[in-house]
């Protein structure tokens, strides 16, 4: 990316960000939500290791700094473009967004960034603190600390393309709401944000690996904890990432230019 | 400069049956109904010019606005605007043009006025110079600063309007279409605006497409004329040689001694065939008579030939009835408000 795009796509991410930080009561009530989901999660869990044994390999503070930071990568893509995109399509005023001599796509990414970036410092990082100081959790490696950065980097990319081909639904159904929800649903579950790939039944989990969301949470939680076979298979975690999120991008791109042929359809 | 070639859009519209059963059908067979919205529509603008996009609602002109800027692919035909194809080279025409679209706003919902035009600077890459030139008008004119730190959603629609012109001209484009741009916008600050989009185009030889209800905008900005009805253009030219059209003139006159106004009215419809007399207010007589009929010289001589006249104009005919019957004549008896 060229000085010259991103001085044309940061005003999108600085007004994105001045528009967030008129919304403050959304951080503390992501703060709340995410705080619980974690606490459900943790004490699910600790009933589960009461029982003994040891699933999938994961011991319960791994499994605890797992259920934790998948929330965590969960916050870093909730950049609300899916929202955002049906929400103009259907307001009609992607009419004005198509009047910018810009990038689309591109501009909706910008615009993202902060809400990602503020849900994970001023959401993530006091929640990460308050379960860290509480509950007993495995201390990552340094390389995996830095394979884990790289990875949510990629993570963040395969986010915002699932996040905006969601958002283009708008073009084709009324009902974005429901197809949302289930998006929602169907990402959080296959991406490993509810249980671990690891933990799940044989053809669920061959299913997961086949998908891109497990390279939103799985992925990237699978590196940190150092589950993976020695310098390739670190390799093949962060390739896998790589070619969804190229793939997901060019999907977007694609359609995009298809739905932009469509806005006829909404007059106006 | 903007060039339409026989631009055409149609548009698929789903057929539904009236009644429940009929919603119903809906759901398994789908009957669709095509709909020509501009049926053909071809001119020329050159550079500079100030034209009105005149037209009854449902004639095709928010279509064709939406063509001409990009937002929307022709069925048919082309046009160009500053030399490129819109919906083909949407971002690099949008560089060279702006929009204001009555009903959107281009502005950043959650900020205040003054933030959405740091960001707009920005991505259009606006030199210091012309921001600060343009500020400084638009302060001047607009009293922008009025707005202060209000988020535009806060807004009232007259505030947000005059922050939209303004920022569709920010950027110097080449070309501007004004869709509806004084809605909501009391009387001084209308003509502020108009006084805004006059001074650009002398200044800058900004080319202006204008469409608007309100005939006050046309008649104050623009000097050409586009009208259209069914989807395409019927009249092309000057405003005056629009107004020119028109199948009847009036004079209004006042004279002293003479006849009773009763009479006057009577001696006028009687000897002027065709022509229609009636007093109006403060005792003077309103005479319309059939253009192709009567010349000016004749009406003229008449009268002054049968009163003492004290006064005596001759309006240039309105805009509103021209259009009324343009409209009309193409619809058939049926008169269109404009």
């Amino acid at each position: 990316m060229t000085a010259a795009t991103l001085r044309r796509y940061a005003p999108f991410a600085v007004g994105s960000l001045q528009s967030l930080l008129r919304y403050r009561s959304m951080f503390l009530i992501n703060a709340l939500t995410a705080t619980t989901a974690v606490g459900v999660q943790v004490a699910l869990w600790r009933a589960v290791y009461a029982g003994g044994g040891l699933p999938g390999g994961y011991d319960l503070p791994r499994l605890t700094t797992y259920v934790l930071l998948a929330q965590v990568l969960a916050l870093f893509q909730s950049n609300r473009v899916d929202e955002e995109v049906a929400g103009e399509v259907q307001r009609g005023d992607i009419a004005v967004s198509l009047l910018r001599p810009v990038s689309y796509p591109l501009a909706r990414f910008a615009a993202g960034l902060p809400v990602s970036l503020t849900n994970a410092t001023l959401v993530a990082v006091p929640v990460v603190v308050l379960y860290a100081l509480s509950l007993p959790l495995s201390a990552p490696s340094p390389e995996g600390v830095l394979l884990f950065g790289c990875s949510a980097v990629l993570s963040l990319v395969i986010g915002f393309g699932v996040n905006l081909l969601v958002g283009l639904a708008g073009f084709v159904t009324t009902n974005i709401w429901g197809v949302r929800v289930v998006k929602d649903s169907v990402v959080a579950f296959f991406a490993g944000q509810v249980v671990p790939l690891a933990l799940m039944p044989g053809p669920l989990a061959a299913v997961a690996r086949a998908l891109p969301f497990q390279g939103m949470v799985d992925g990237p939680l699978r590196l940190l904890l150092g589950r993976y076979h020695g310098p390739l298979g670190a390799a093949a975690i962060l390739g896998v990432q790589l070619a969804w999120a190229a793939a997901l991008s060019g999907l977007a791109a694609l359609a995009w230019r298809g739905a932009v042929r469509r806005v006829e359809v909404l007059g106006g | 400069m903007i060039v339409a070639e026989n631009l055409v859009k149609e548009f698929k519209v789903l057929e539904r049956r009236p009644g429940l059963l009929g919603s119903l059908g809906t759901l398994f067979s789908r009957e669709y109904r095509v709909v020509r919205a501009v049926a053909g529509v071809s001119f020329e603008l050159p550079a500079g010019v100030k034209a009105a996009y005149i037209g009854a609602n449902g004639a095709g002109k928010s279509t064709t606005i939406k063509m001409l800027t990009g937002i929307m692919r022709p069925t048919s035909g082309r046009c160009l605007v500053n030399g490129l194809e819109p919906y083909r080279e949407r971002r690099r025409t949008a560089a060279g043009i702006g929009v204001v679209f009555g009903q959107r706003s281009q502005l950043w919902w959650d900020l205040p006025v003054p933030d959405s035009f740091r960001i707009l600077r920005r991505i259009h890459e606006i030199p210091d110079p012309v921001y600060r030139r343009n500020m400084a008008r638009y302060r001047q004119l607009l009293d922008l600063d009025a707005l202060g730190s209000t988020p535009v959603r806060q807004l009232s629609l007259g505030q947000r309007m005059r922050a939209e012109v303004a920022a569709s001209l920010l950027h110097d484009p080449a070309v501007v279409f004004l869709d509806e741009p004084t809605v909501g916008l009391d009387l001084v600050l209308k003509e502020a605006v108009r006084e805004l989009v006059n001074q650009v185009n002398a200044e800058l030889g900004t080319t202006v497409l204008l469409t608007s209800h309100d005939i006050g905008d046309i008649t104050a900005i623009c000097d050409q004329v586009l009208v259209v009805n069914h989807g395409e253009v019927v009249h092309q030219g000057t405003m005056h040689e629009l107004l020119r059209t028109a199948d009847t003139r009036a004079v209004v006159f006042e004279y002293r001694d003479g006849p009773t106004p009763e009479q006057a009215v009577a001696l006028v419809e009687d000897r002027l065939d065709g022509a229609s007399a009636g007093r109006i207010d403060g005792g003077r007589i309103k005479v319309e008579y059939p253009a192709r009929r009567w010349s000016v010289r004749q009406v003229m001589g008449f009268l002054l030939e049968h009163f003492d006249l004290t006064d005596c104009v001759a309006p240039e005919p309105d805009l509103e009835t021209v259009l009324r019957r343009i409209y009309a004549r193409r619809a058939g008896t049926r008169e269109v408000p404009v």
